[in-house]
């Protein structure tokens, strides 16, 4: 067992180590270097001395050969630093504590929102006896999974914020001000656990043992929730993994929308002006989320589910092979139904 | 939001959990993980394995299949809708989606301007049809991208195996790590702005869903007998390629090319709606959306409109999508 | 109007950062005067609570020396004192953190004598050493600062009499500088912020004895500011003496003029900048006071490359100058009161000269000169001459949410005559570049300045000559008028230059800059100070 561990935690961060790299080879594609931009071409007569431009090269090493630059960033990267942000003069790691805890709120309550409603939308669905209802629950998903986020931002921010004066239309102040763009995250998220646990819970109810305790006298709600749900569960839990990451990315866009502070918003300036160390800093936090997460869930995952058992050899649970998650269908994903449960018939 | 890409993908992937433990294997790395995608992807559906005995259009039974889905027939008129709109926006409006009338500005929808009219008096309904153009290009690059680039990786790691496989596929497990839109805005940082570089960005987002199932389905394919009895009798690599593993590993990567169409209209309106796409005037989806957020306390329909439109086009790929994939296959 | 006399010297370096800017930088003054205030007086001032006050953009510095844009600004001059003060009403420059001054005969030699007992924020005393360091120090600060530098254009050295008393000296006559005193980009910051890096001051910002300190800035989204106690050197200007009224400034920054003014509605915010034309009869209706100020200088404009074809040729200069139409723009785009430009300064500029005559619309003109000009009307509606068409770019900074419609406006119309037009937006850290290096067709901007030897800085051809404008007699007049110490005569010099640039149309005058603010009704004695910024040392709210 505690092999097995060990061995996930190191894929774990040869994957971060790797993401680390590609997001430097990205990076430094770009033609120039942010030190010209910044100090622009005033360095002619008035603008910075180009004794003072070099010195800013240096610092960023923007006179080295690439391999070397990279070697120098990467081990300052493993010491939690990830040099200085270009436009505000700030090292990386402080401007993205700083924005950090309204981010991870924003995140946080927006994936309790969705697993919330996603979960009471599948349940529901599926426990109804009502076609018409069934039908209705089943298609939020699919319209989910097709609105921009940001426009269902706008439009909340319409109605709830210059119709009715109920919410905020922008800011960190408070709860009030948490909500909308809260649900605005939620909307995602929600969606696809809807869509999840739905066919797990549908499938679930057609295994032989619910069918057996129902005959048996179990009530409906009864093998609905504590016999279908747990064996439900565990698709949705691999699903939220998956999601955090995705959540983090889509912060960028809803703290746009709702000029909110936070990490999203400091990527979304740093990528206008080009400020190579924050979006590195993100880009890499952002792996790092997404790769712990998933750590944590397949770590957790043989405890939930019994079935599961980890080898001896050393080899892992069955259902992924490397420190990330075996995202876009190992193969079989794709025959099944694609992004939602068939509204309708194939339910 | 964004970037349902990998969620989509993740989908899948709790999906294929689901399956693999269902088929109870405690599979080692490698190929076994290939022969557990594939059992997996039979339980499901193995109506796709000689593909080519299914070429001929059964025409009742599509008349049939369509009358029983209301919805889907909906989706496959919004989508021709939207192509034509951007091949041919003058079948839809003649007026000048640049060119408006100063002082009928901020005018509501009504018959004239059905979509109402914006800051500088254009007319909005104009600016999403001759939009879907250029968005419809953007996601036309985007999906190009992912598939040329994906399915070549696929293609490769799954035909050639030992260990270009593992180095093909260990790269796109690093692809995987880092969530979509980050990965589309580090190359938008490198890149710069514009529709084409934004499309460039959403595509190689997108990668290393369509590496993974390329591959799958290869080696899905090549274990297959029909394969096997081709190689047996001598047929050269290319030939089986050509003719056997390229024409039945598509379909699923076709299947994934039309999801990851609505998938990219996502994104890449959520790029232009952060300002990194198509320069003004140009009237590209998520900038209208962007620009009209100025206007949102006295003229809703300048966001609500163009946003609709986007909801409706991804609507219907998504279930145009899932009616490839399962359900004409399903139907019986 | 007021007046101000900012000079300087212009160097090129202010042009540039000037129009990075685009909306706006120094200024003077206002037409109407100004204090807006809030409320009846009756109502008693009483200290205490914070304002909110939504902007719509971040430059990403709060260094009030190397800021030069509005939304920046409103916030960055809260943090330091000047050495002067001008009356917003009069012109008339009064004392601050210098008590008194005297200025030498030929204007190059200026005395301040400091109050005494100013301390920084940070506990240090104000000295004449301090005044010196700052002085010398804002001409290193490089690309952002070069609004103070231009200013302090010819210094030649800065002489400590004592603790308390400092003489700052100019190569040649500098009469303007005593008004560039009183601006922020001379405000005076502390020894120890003296000392940081330029980027190190934009980041964590400056210490100032002003009324307010910086507690918090997070880039593009908010600047937090709170009440410095035991301020006591407050401008003769200020009606308070001593600490300010209001405990704490929020600024945040909200890029969308609809949020902005739904906040304002609902109350989540105090006050706004740059309201929007479409939204000023909703604010109204809702009770907020708009405060609209114009603002001096040059205004929105078109500046040609004219070293590049085919601007070379003054025919299509004037013709694209003749295609525009001033009055639809303003009606379409602007807030409630702007005015087409009318001259190469705006009327609230001194020495303007009012002529409209040579800024008409005239569309047929325009295509008559285009025609002369060898530009052929084509098929396709564009203009073509040897089988090139007649197509411009026009560079762009977004930095007011007015420039993109205008800008559009501005397409339509050159349009109609055969010209295509592109727009090309880009951020604001590449201006340098672009005004230095050249590489553009049209660049669109403006300028405030409450001098018009603005118009030496920008037309010049001794300067960095950003437009590639011809050594012609425009430079022996622009030389001229900055030397000129009687106002008459210096007038008619001024007058001369505008008619050059006008009649030569080396630039296109479009748009004169009105500043616009919306504010809550519980806000009371929100000031524009001179420059048409607000000076938040009086205003409390109730």
């Amino acid at each position: 067992m505690w092999r097995y561990v060990l061995r996930r935690l190191v894929q774990a961060v040869v994957v971060l180590w790797a993401a680390y790299t590609v997001t430097f080879l990205v990076l430094d594609l770009l033609p120039g270097d942010p030190v010209s931009t910044l100090a622009g071409a005033g360095a002619d007569s008035q603008g910075i001395d180009p004794a003072q431009i070099a010195r800013l090269k240096h610092q960023y090493g923007f006179d080295q050969p690439v391999l070397v630059r990279y070697f120098h960033y990467l081990t300052k990267a493993l010491r939690g630093d990830f040099g200085v942000s270009v436009s505000t003069n700030r090292p990386v790691s402080s401007v993205m504590l700083d924005a950090l805890p309204p981010t991870l709120a924003l995140t946080g309550l927006g994936l309790a929102i969705g697993i919330a409603f996603g979960g009471a939308i599948a349940l529901l669905a599926t426990y109804t006896n009502q076609r018409w209802l069934r039908q209705a629950l089943l298609s939020l998903p699919s319209l989910g999974v097709s609105v921009p986020g940001f426009w269902v931002g706008l439009m909340l921010v319409q109605l709830f914020s210059f119709r009715i004066r109920l919410f905020p239309a922008f800011g960190n102040d408070g709860l009030r001000g948490l909500i909308l763009p809260a649900v605005t995250l939620a909307v995602l998220p929600g969606a696809m656990i809807a869509q999840i646990l739905a066919k797990s819970l549908l499938t679930a109810l057609a295994e032989p043992y619910a069918q057996t305790a129902q005959a048996k006298g179990a009530g409906r709600a009864r093998v609905h929730l504590r016999h279908a749900l747990r064996n439900a569960v565990l698709p949705a839990l691999t699903i939220t993994g998956v999601l955090t990451g995705q959540l983090m990315a889509n912060a960028v866009v809803i703290e746009t929308v709702f000029s909110r502070n936070g990490l999203g918003r400091i990527t979304a300036a740093a990528v206008t002006a080009q400020d190579i160390p924050v979006v590195q800093g993100v880009v890499v936090f952002g792996a790092f989320v997404f790769i712990t997460v998933n750590l944590v869930i397949d770590l957790v995952y043989p405890l939930l589910d019994p079935r599961i058992a980890v080898g001896s050899g050393g080899r892992g649970p069955s259902r992924r092979r490397s420190g990330t998650v075996d995202t876009p269908a190992g193969g079989g994903a794709l025959t099944t139904p694609a992004v939602e449960p068939a509204a309708g018939s194939a339910l | 939001m964004t970037r349902p890409t990998t969620a989509v993908g993740a989908i899948r992937a709790a999906e294929g959990a689901g399956a693999a433990e269902g088929a109870g294997a405690a599979e080692a790395a490698g190929a076994a993980e290939a022969a557990g995608a594939a059992g997996a992807a039979e339980v499901v559906g193995a109506w796709r394995e000689p593909a080519t005995a299914r070429r001929r259009v059964d025409l009742p039974r599509l008349g049939r299949f369509l009358l029983h889905r209301p919805g889907l027939v909906l989706a496959v008129i919004v989508v021709v809708l939207v192509v034509l709109a951007a091949f041919w926006p003058a079948l839809y409006t003649s007026r000048d989606p640049l060119l408006g009338v100063p002082a009928r500005r901020f005018e509501g929808p009504s018959g004239q301007h059905w979509f109402g009219t914006d800051e500088l008096g254009r007319d909005v309904f104009a600016r999403v049809v001759h939009g879907a153009a250029l968005s419809l290009k953007a996601t036309i690059i985007a999906v190009a991208v992912a598939f040329v680039i994906g399915g070549g990786l696929g293609l490769v790691a799954g035909f050639v195996g030992r260990w270009v496989e593992d180095v093909i596929m260990r790269v796109v497990d690093v692809l995987l790590s880092i969530p979509g839109l980050f990965m589309s805005l580090a190359l938008v940082t490198a890149l710069g702005y514009g529709t084409v570089k934004v499309a460039i960005a959403v595509g190689i987002a997108s990668v290393a869903s369509f590496a993974r199932v390329m591959r799958a389905e290869v080696l899905k394919v090549r274990q297959a007998t029909y394969v096997e009895a081709a190689r047996s009798i001598g047929a050269r690599w290319y030939s089986v390629l050509g003719r056997h593993v390229l024409p039945n590993a598509m379909g699923s990567v076709l299947v994934l090319a039309t999801l990851d169409f609505g998938v990219s209209v996502l994104a890449v309106s959520a790029l232009s709606f952060l300002g990194y796409g198509a320069a003004p005037p140009a009237p590209e989806w998520g900038t209208l959306i962007s620009s009209g957020r100025n206007y949102l306390a006295n003229a809703w329909w300048l966001t609500t409109l163009p946003g609709l439109t986007v909801v409706a086009t991804v609507l219907s790929t998504n279930r145009i999508a899932r009616a490839l994939d399962g359900e004409w296959a399903t139907q019986r | 109007m007021n007046r101000s006399r900012q000079f300087a010297p212009a160097r090129w370096a202010v042009a540039v950062a000037a129009l990075a800017v685009g909306s706006t930088l120094l200024s003077a003054c206002g037409s109407d005067g100004s204090s807006a205030d809030g409320g009846p007086a009756s109502a008693a001032a009483r200290p205490g609570n914070t304002l909110t006050f939504a902007v719509g953009s971040d430059v990403g510095c709060v260094d009030p020396q190397q800021v030069g844009s509005n939304d920046s600004v409103y916030s960055t001059r809260q943090i330091v004192d000047s050495l002067t003060d001008q009356d917003p009403d009069t012109g008339k420059i009064v004392p601050w953190l210098a008590q008194s001054w005297e200025i030498s005969a030929d204007a190059k030699a200026f005395t301040f004598h400091l109050k005494p007992g100013v301390t920084f924020s940070d506990g240090t005393p104000l000295t004449a050493q301090v005044v010196k360091d700052n002085f010398e120090a804002i001409p290193k600060l490089g690309a952002l600062a070069q609004l103070g530098a231009g200013y302090l254009g010819g210094y030649a050295g800065g002489k400590v009499i004592d603790d308390q008393t400092i003489e700052i000296d100019f190569q040649q006559s500098n009469a303007q500088f005593l008004q560039a005193t009183s601006t922020f980009s001379l405000g005076i910051v502390s020894a120890a912020s003296v000392q940081k890096t330029p980027q190190e001051r934009c980041g964590d910002g400056v210490i100032g004895s002003g009324p307010f300190v910086l507690s918090k800035y997070v880039p593009s989204q908010s600047i937090s500011l709170r009440k410095r106690t035991g301020y006591a050197w407050g401008s003769s200007l200020f009606a308070k003496s001593g600490d300010a009224y209001l405990d704490a400034l929020e600024f945040k920054v909200v890029p969308e003029a609809g949020v902005r003014t739904s906040s304002l509605q609902s109350g989540q915010v105090d006050a706004i900048g740059a309201v929007a034309q479409a939204d000023e009869a909703a604010l109204e209706g809702s009770g907020a006071q708009l405060q609209a100020r114009a603002n001096p200088g040059v205004p929105f404009g078109l500046s040609f490359n004219n070293a590049k074809a085919p601007f070379t040729d003054p025919n299509v200069r004037k013709a694209i100058g003749l295609a525009i139409n001033r009055q639809q723009i303003v009606d379409t785009v602007f807030p409630t009161g702007t005015k087409p430009a009318t001259s190469i300064l705006s009327h609230t500029t001194p020495s303007y000269v009012d002529l409209s005559a040579s800024l008409a619309f005239d569309k047929a003109k325009a295509g008559s000169l285009l025609d002369a000009a060898g530009w052929r009307l084509g098929a396709d509606g564009i203009r073509r001459k040897d089988g090139a068409p007649l197509s411009l770019t026009i560079t762009w900074f977004a930095n007011a949410a007015t420039n993109q419609p205008a800008l559009e406006l501005v397409q339509q119309q050159l349009k109609a005559v055969g010209v295509q037009v592109e727009l090309k937006q880009l951020q604001i850290a590449q201006i340098t570049q672009i005004l230095t290096g050249g590489d553009f067709d049209v660049l669109w901007g403006n300028l405030t300045r409450a001098d018009p030897d603005i118009l030496r800085s920008q037309y010049s051809t001794k300067g960095l000559n950003t437009y590639k404008i011809p050594a012609t007699e425009l430079d022996t007049v622009l030389a001229q008028q900055a030397a000129e110490p009687d106002a008459t005569k210096r007038a008619a010099l001024v007058e001369r230059a505008q008619r050059l640039v006008v009649d030569n149309a080396y630039v296109t005058p479009v748009v004169e800059l009105e500043t616009e603010l919306g504010v809550g009704k519980n806000v009371h004695d929100l000031k524009f100070e001179a420059s048409t910024r607000v000076q938040l040392h009086d205003t409390w709210k109730s």
